[in-house]
C-alpha cells in the first residue's frame, strides 16, 4: 500500500473505533430522550461512574475492568431507575427545561460526591494488554484496548437491538416512545416502562464508561461535562430520538474527531464536533439521518 | 410606595458600610456583588424572556480579558477598556443571538454551551490573542484622583455600584414596554407576534443588555483577580452557577438573583471547610430541591403566596 494511504486507514480505524463508544453513550441519551422527551444533563457524569466502578474494583480487588461490568450494570441500572422514580417521575409533564435542570442539578450532586470521596486527581486503569496491538490487512496495527471497546459497543447495542425488536417488553418501550396515552389506553404501565428505559440509558452510559477507562483518565468534575457535551453532538448529528442516527453519529463524530486532530489542528479536536454539533442544530434540526424526528 | 426603590435604596445603604462593619469579609462581599450582578444579568435574558443560557461565562470571559489586554499592550485606563467590552458583548450577542434564536428550548440551551465552549477552545490556543493558557497577570492600573484600583475598598464599591445597576436597570424595564414585551416573548412567542411584537428582536435586546451588563462585571472581575486564565474565567461551571443562581432565587424576579446571590455565596463561604472544591454540591442540591417544590424559586414563590394572601384578605373584608 502506498505510504500516505496507511496512516490515513490508521486514523479511519482508531476512528470508528472510539466513536462506537461515543455511540454507545449516544444511544442510552436518545433512548431516554426518544421515549421519555427527557434532555439528560447528567448522562456524563453516569459515564463517569462507570468509570469509577472500573477504577475502585480495580485497585481493591486487582480486576480487570470489563469483569466489574458484573456489578456495574446491574448498579447502572438500578441508579437509572431511581433517579427516574425518586427525581423525573414527580417532575412528569412539566416543560422540558425542568427536567434539564433536575439533570443539571444531579451531574452537580454526582461529580461533587465523586471528589469528596475520591479527591481531584485524575485516575485510570493499566490492563496488561495496554499497549498490545494486532495488525490488519498487513500494515495497520489496532490496539487491543480499543478493540475490545468495539466489540463491547457492539455486543451492547446488539443486546439493545434485540430487546427493543423481539421481545414483549420492548414493544412496551416502542409503544410508549410512539404514543404515550395510546400505550396507556392499551394497558401499558409507562410509568414502569420509563423507569426501566432510564436505568436502561444509564446501564448504556456506565458500560461506555468501563469500556474508556484503560484509555484515558477519569476526573471528577471536568470528564461528565465532556461527555454530555459528545453525547449531545452525537444525538444530534444523527437526529435526536432515532437510535440508528446515533449510531451513526457516534462513528461520524469518532472519525471526524481523529481526522480532525492528525490533519488539521489537534487543539481544536473537541471543536470540530462542536462546530458541526451548531450547523445541524441550525440548517438540519432534524440531522443527518432523521426522517422525522420522533422515533425509536 | 415604590417597593423597588426602597429595595435600591436600601441596598445601597447596606453596601455602603458594610466594609467598615465587616473589613475582614471584602473577598466574600465583593463575590456577593459580582454574582447578583452577573445573575440579575442573566435573568433578563433566562428568566424575563426564558431563553436558558449555559454560556455566560463567555461574557465574563470577555470583559476580564479586554480590561486587561487593553492595559497590558495599549495602556488603556479600564474605565475605557470597559466601554469597549460593553460594545464588543452586544456586538457578539447580537450576532450568536442572531444564529441562535431560531431555535427554541433546549435547543437553545445546548447551541450556548457548544458556542462558549468553541469560544473556551480560542481564548485557550489563540497565544497571540489572549496570552493562551498560561493567563495574563495584570500588573499595573492607573490611579484616577489617587485611587487605588487593586485595593479590596475601591473593588467593592465598583462591584456594588454594578450591582444597583443591574438591578435597577431590570427594575426600570419590568415596568417598561420592553418588560411585557419580554414577558410576552417567555410566554408565548405566537401570542406575542400576534400582538404586534417581533420575538427575535425582543430576544436580541434582551441578549445584548444581558452580554453588556455580565461583560462589565466581568471588567471588576478581572481586576479583582489580576490573574487572569482563559480555563477559569471561561469555564462552565461558572456558566451554570450564574445561571442556577437566578433560578434559584427567582427567574423573572426583580429580586429573585440578588437572593439567589446572597444565599448561594454565603452558604459556600460557610461550607467551604467542609467540601472544599466540592462547593457545586450545594448548588445541585438546592436546583433539585427548586425544581422538585419550588418551580418559581424563592422569591418568585415567596411573592405569590403574599399575593394570595392578600388577595384573600381583601374578599374577606
Amino acid at each position: 500500500m502506498s505510504g500516505d494511504l496507511i496512516p490515513f486507514l490508521q486514523n479511519v480505524a482508531n476512528g470508528l473505533l472510539i466513536g462506537g463508544v461515543y455511540a454507545l453513550i449516544g444511544v442510552g441519551l436518545t433512548l431516554i430522550f426518544g421515549v421519555m422527551r427527557t434532555i439528560n444533563f447528567a448522562h456524563g457524569e453516569f459515564v463517569v461512574l462507570g468509570m469509577y466502578c472500573a477504577i475502585v474494583f480495580n485497585q481493591a480487588l486487582g480486576w480487570d475492568p470489563y469483569l466489574s461490568l458484573v456489578i456495574a450494570l446491574p448498579a447502572g441500572f438500578l441508579v437509572g431507575v431511581l433517579v427516574q422514580r425518586l427525581v423525573l417521575s414527580i417532575i412528569g409533564d412539566a416543560p422540558e427545561e425542568s427536567s434539564l435542570l433536575a439533570t443539571l442539578g444531579l451531574s452537580l450532586i454526582i461529580a461533587n460526591s465523586l471528589l469528596l470521596t475520591f479527591g481531584g486527581e485524575p485516575k485510570s486503569v493499566l490492563v496488561p494488554y495496554a499497549s498490545s496491538t494486532i495488525t490488519m490487512a498487513g500494515e495497520v496495527y489496532i490496539s487491543v484496548v480499543l478493540l475490545l471497546a468495539g466489540v463491547a459497543t457492539v455486543v451492547a447495542i446488539g443486546g439493545l437491538y434485540l430487546l427493543l425488536n423481539r421481545t414483549e417488553i420492548g414493544r412496551a418501550i416502542r409503544g410508549t416512545a410512539e404514543n404515550r396515552l395510546g400505550a396507556e389506553l392499551v394497558g401499558i404501565n409507562t410509568k414502569r416502562v420509563h423507569a426501566m428505559v432510564f436505568g436502561l440509558g444509564t446501564m448504556l452510559a456506565v458500560a461506555a464508561g468501563v469500556a474508556l477507562i484503560p484509555l484515558l483518565f477519569a476526573s471528577p468534575t471536568t470528564t461528565g461535562g465532556v461527555f454530555t457535551l459528545k453525547a449531545f453532538v452525537v444525538t444530534v448529528l444523527g437526529g435526536l430520538g432515532n437510535i440508528g442516527a446515533a449510531i451513526g453519529g457516534g462513528l461520524l463524530l469518532g472519525v471526524v474527531e481523529v481526522l480532525g486532530a492528525s490533519y488539521l489542528t489537534s487543539e481544536y479536536r473537541d471543536a470540530y464536533g462542536l462546530i458541526a454539533f451548531i450547523l445541524i442544530l441550525l440548517f438540519r434540526p432534524q440531522g443527518l439521518f432523521g426522517r422525522t424526528v420522533q422515533r425509536v | 410606595m415604590n417597593w423597588n426603590a426602597v429595595g435600591i435604596a436600601l441596598m445601597l445603604a447596606v453596601g455602603v458600610v458594610y466594609p467598615f462593619i465587616l473589613p475582614g469579609y471584602m473577598t466574600v462581599g465583593i463575590t456577593i456583588l459580582l454574582f447578583v450582578g452577573w445573575a440579575t444579568a442573566w435573568d433578563t435574558l433566562g428568566g424575563w424572556t426564558g431563553q436558558v443560557s449555559l454560556g455566560h461565562s463567555f461574557f465574563v470571559g470577555l470583559g476580564a480579558y479586554v480590561v486587561a489586554l487593553g492595559q497590558n499592550r495599549y495602556g488603556l485606563a479600564p474605565w475605557w477598556t470597559v466601554l469597549l467590552a460593553i460594545g464588543a458583548a452586544a456586538a457578539l450577542a447580537y450576532v450568536w443571538g442572531r444564529i441562535t434564536f431560531g431555535l427554541r428550548g433546549p435547543y437553545f440551551t445546548l447551541s450556548t454551551i457548544a458556542f462558549a465552549e468553541i469560544f473556551r477552545l480560542i481564548a485557550i490556543n489563540e497565544k497571540w490573542l489572549t496570552g493562551g493558557a498560561t493567563g495574563v497577570f495584570i500588573a499595573s492600573l492607573p490611579e484616577p484622583f489617587g485611587i487605588d484600583l487593586f485595593s479590596r475598598w475601591t473593588q467593592f464599591y465598583l462591584a456594588l455600584a454594578f450591582a444597583i445597576v443591574s438591578v435597577g436597570l431590570v427594575a426600570l424595564i419590568s415596568s417598561r414596554k420592553l418588560g411585557y414585551e419580554l414577558r410576552a416573548v417567555r410566554e408565548d412567542e405566537n401570542s406575542a407576534m400576534a400582538a404586534g411584537i417581533n420575538p427575535t428582536a425582543v430576544k436580541l435586546k434582551a441578549f445584548m443588555l444581558s452580554g453588556a451588563l455580565t461583560a462589565v462585571g466581568g471588567g471588576i472581575y478581572g481586576i479583582f483577580l489580576s490573574f487572569l486564565e482563559p480555563h477559569v474565567l471561561f469555564n462552565v461551571l461558572l456558566s451554570v452557577q450564574i445561571a442556577l443562581t437566578a433560578i434559584i432565587g427567582g427567574r423573572g424576579t426583580v429580586w429573585g438573583p440578588a437572593v439567589g446571590a446572597v444565599l448561594l455565596v454565603v452558604a459556600g463561604e460557610v461550607f467551604r471547610t467542609t467540601f472544599a472544591q466540592a462547593n457545586l454540591l450545594i448548588y445541585g442540591m438546592l436546583i433539585l430541591a427548586v425544581v422538585l417544590f419550588l418551580p418559581r424559586g424563592l422569591v418568585g414563590e415567596l411573592s405569590r403566596r403574599l399575593v394570595r394572601r392578600r388577595y384573600a384578605r381583601s374578599i374577606k373584608s
